[in-house]
Formats: structure tokens, C-alpha cells, sequence
């Protein structure tokens, strides 16, 4: 159920309550003070649910921000894409958009692959502390292993699909694949225990072979 | 280094209220108290003011609604100015609501910041005095307010306000976007519209009666002008 209509249904059962206990004369006090008290209370959650409901509906015309929702405008995200057949069980139909609380509110079925973007998180310097972040938000979801090596770390397969699972990979190393790293959409030159973000950096996940 | 009377200027340390942090809502409360000090002294001014003069109620409405504006601007988009306009509209006519409404809106902005969305306040102000005044005869009848019809007005009032200062944006924006937008500020229309039920609620009776209390009869031109021809 849409958070929003859970905001409708208390505030109409509490305005229901007030207009069969408050006296004529002063209903529209009762009414008018509930109901900015309730606003005003109400206002940091229920305009996130909003936006983000919103965000299901905006397609904003020149993709500012790699496509992501306009929510996470000047915030930073981690996008995990699969090769079709290899996203999660759920993730197989588009890309889904995690909010940093976990909540998924929006799939994009338009976008060229599959998997998930996690999003919304702010002030993350270091690119593994918002990896971590953004796996953290989502559960086990996409839990990753790594191998940790003296120029830095190498992600070795995340939600649980290795590279040599969905590209083929030479015995001897002539042609193989690997989980990529990019950074605001271009290939990091860093690896991701070493990455320094912008305030509203992209990390992207994706599998690529050679 | 010694300053001007002599003494080491890191040696003073200022001691007074100045270096009291009180904090979003402890401003906020501070805000509020004196905007409750500035409508009990209008309202007991007002009691004392014996003429039917239009224009010092209108002045001592636009003390209050400026001041309303700036001391509520911590809490996004609830502010008195729109119903002080729209009452203004129904009991003083169309006219004297505009003068209120870009006044309001210029002298506030001038604390708030002044530019090209000023005059696109005063407009959305001015055209809720205006329909303010249209509807008069059907908010205020036999000496009495609604109070129902009045709130829904006012709700409305809020939205259609805020869509209309939001045609500013389009100095910047391309109209592809400006639905986006719109979209974008409806939670913070339904904050205007909340805060405009509840200062109908709870001030329009009052400040209908200080309005009504001084309204200036008009002259009845036609026993005028015979009186006239007589002498």
C-alpha cells in the first residue's frame, strides 16, 4: 500500500473523531489546529513518500544525474547492473531504485539492463564506506566478496554472481570478465577502497570481459 | 593588539544574550511570542482608533501580516498574508486589498529578499483580494462571516497562490519542466493551504469584526450632488 494513503486514512479517522466530539462552534478550530499540527509532524516522512511516489512518474527529459530519480539530485548512489538472466530474484525487470532506508519505490523498465540503483545517502567521502552503505541498506541483497591484494581491493562477485558465471572465461586468461568499477559513468582509474567522491557521485557496478 | 579604549581585544570576552544559540525551535518560539505581542498591542490600538477610517485598519493589517511573514518564515510556507488579503478583499473591495498586497509583499520582501518573484507575489496576493471582493456579498452576509465557505476559499487560495509565484520559475525553467516543478512544491502548497484553514479558523472572526467596525460609508452621491444643486 502507497505510504500516503496510511497519512490519509489517520488523519481522516482522527478529523472523524473530532467532528463527532468537538462542539459546532468550535470544530474549525479543532479542525484548522489538527490538521497543520498533523502537517507539520508529518511533513519530513510524508514528503519523502511523496517524492519518491512521484518519481515514478517523471521521466526527466535530458537524464540529468545518469537517469537516476530526481530525488537523489546532488545526492550519491550505488547502481549494481546484471547481465540479463543474472539480477536478483525481483531485479530481472528493469532498474529498481532503493532509497537509502531500503525502500524500493521506483523501476525504471525502460533502462538497458537489469539490477538495482541504491540511493539518497549524502557526505560519503571514501568510495567502499558508500558500497558499503548502499549493500547495507538493502539487506543481503547484494552482499559481496572481495580479495584483498596489495594495490587495493577486488570485488570478486556481488549478489552472489561471479563474472566468469555470465561471460566465458579462459582457462589460460587470453579472454575472462570482471566486475567493473565506474565513477560518474566513466571507468575509475582507482580501485573502490581508494575512490574519493563528489557530493553527488554515481558508483557504478557492472560485469565487463576482455 | 589593544583596541580603541585601551584594552587587549582578546582579553574581552562578550558575555550577553548574543552568544545564546536557541536553536530552530527555540526561535521559532521567540518569533511567535513577539508576533503575539505585535497583534495584542494592534488589537488594543485598534480599539482605541474611533474613526471609520479604511486606510489606518488596512495599515495596522499590513503591520501584522508583515510581521507575520517574517517571524513565521522558520516554518516553510505558513504565514497570515493570504487571508489578511483575501478578508481585506471581502470587507474593503477590491482595491484597497491591492494596495495591502503589494505593500505586504514588497515590505516583507525587503527583509526576505527583493526581486523578480516580488512582483509575481504581490499579483497572486492581489487577485486573492480581488476574487476576495467577488465573492463578498456570498462569504460575509447579514453581519456575519462563514467560517466554512471561508477555509475552503482559503485552502484554494493557498495552492493558487504558489502556482502563480511558480510562473516566476519560468524565467529560468523550460515549460517541459515547469509541470516537474509544480509537481515538485505540492507538499508545500498543502503547508499554505493547512496554515490558511488554521488562521481562518482562529482570526477571521476577529479580524472581520475590526474590519467591519471601519469601513467608511460611502457618500450617497445622488443626495450629494442634490444637496449641492439646493445651495
Amino acid at each position: 500500500m502507497n505510504p500516503l494513503i496510511s497519512y490519509l486514512i489517520i488523519f481522516t479517522l482522527i478529523s472523524l473523531f473530532i467532528y463527532t466530539t468537538v462542539n459546532k462552534e468550535n470544530l474549525a478550530k479543532a479542525i484548522g489546529t489538527f490538521s497543520l499540527v498533523f502537517l507539520i509532524i508529518s511533513f519530513s516522512s510524508m514528503s519523502t513518500d511523496y517524492y519518491r511516489w512521484t518519481s515514478e512518474f517523471i521521466d526527466e527529459v535530458d537524464n540529468p544525474h545518469y537517469g537516476l530519480p530526481d530525488l537523489w539530485d546532488d545526492k550519491q548512489a550505488v547502481c549494481f547492473h546484471f547481465p540479463a538472466g543474472y539480477a536478483p530474484s525481483g531485479l530481472d525487470d528493469g532498474r529498481h531504485h532503493f532509497d537509502f532506508d531500503g525502500t524500493d519505490f521506483k523501476t525504471d523498465k525502460d533502462w538497458n539492463s537489469t539490477g538495482a540503483c541504491v540511493g539518497g545517502f549524502e557526505d560519503f567521502d571514501n568510495g567502499l564506506e558508500l558500497f558499503n552503505a548502499a549493500v547495507g541498506a538493502t539487506g543481503s541483497t547484494f552482499s559481496y566478496n572481495s580479495t584483498q591484494f596489495s594495490f587495493g581491493l577486488q570485488i570478486d562477485s556481488i549478489a552472489g554472481v561471479l563474472p566468469c558465471e555470465a561471460y566465458t572465461c579462459a582457462a589460460d586468461f587470453s579472454s575472462g570478465a570482471y566486475w567493473e568499477l565506474l565513477h560518474n559513468g566513466a571507468y575509475s582509474m582507482v580501485g573502490i577502497s581508494d575512490l574519493i567522491l563528489d557530493p553527488d557521485s554515481v558508483i557504478t557496478w557492472q560485469i565487463a570481459s576482455y | 593588539m589593544n583596541n580603541i579604549l585601551g584594552y587587549e581585544e582578546d582579553a574581552i570576552t562578550m558575555i550577553d544574550a548574543h552568544d545564546i544559540n536557541l536553536g530552530p525551535n527555540g526561535i521559532l518560539f521567540v518569533n511567535v511570542a513577539l508576533l503575539a505581542m505585535i497583534g495584542w498591542a494592534l488589537w488594543r490600538a485598534e480599539k482605541s482608533i474611533t474613526t471609520q477610517s479604511e486606510m489606518i485598519t488596512l495599515f495596522l493589517l499590513g503591520i501584522f501580516a508583515i510581521s507575520g511573514r517574517i517571524l513565521l518564515d522558520p516554518i516553510p510556507n505558513i504565514q497570515p498574508v493570504t487571508v489578511i488579503v483575501l478578508l481585506a478583499g471581502i470587507h474593503f473591495g477590491a482595491a484597497r486589498s491591492i494596495i495591502l498586497a503589494t505593500s505586504i509583499a514588497l515590505i516583507s520582501n525587503l527583509y526576505l529578499g527583493h526581486g523578480l518573484w516580488t512582483i509575481y507575489q504581490a499579483l497572486g496576493w492581489s487577485l486573492i483580494g480581488v476574487f476576495g471582493a467577488m465573492i463578498s456579498s456570498k462569504i460575509y452576509s447579514n453581519n456575519k462571516l462563514s467560517v466554512n465557505p471561508l477555509m475552503a476559499v482559503a485552502a484554494v487560495s493557498g495552492f493558487v497562490f504558489d502556482w502563480i509565484v511558480s510562473i516566476s520559475a519560468l524565467h529560468v525553467l523550460s515549460p517541459d519542466i515547469f509541470f516537474l516543478y509544480i509537481l515538485n512544491g505540492i507538499p508545500f502548497d498543502l503547508l499554505h493551504a493547512t496554515g490558511n484553514m488554521f488562521f481562518v479558523a482562529w482570526f477571521a472572526v476577529p479580524l472581520s469584526e475590526i474590519m467591519t467596525r471601519h469601513i467608511a460609508f460611502k457618500q450617497p452621491s445622488v443626495v450629494d450632488n442634490f444637496a449641492k444643486t439646493r445651495v
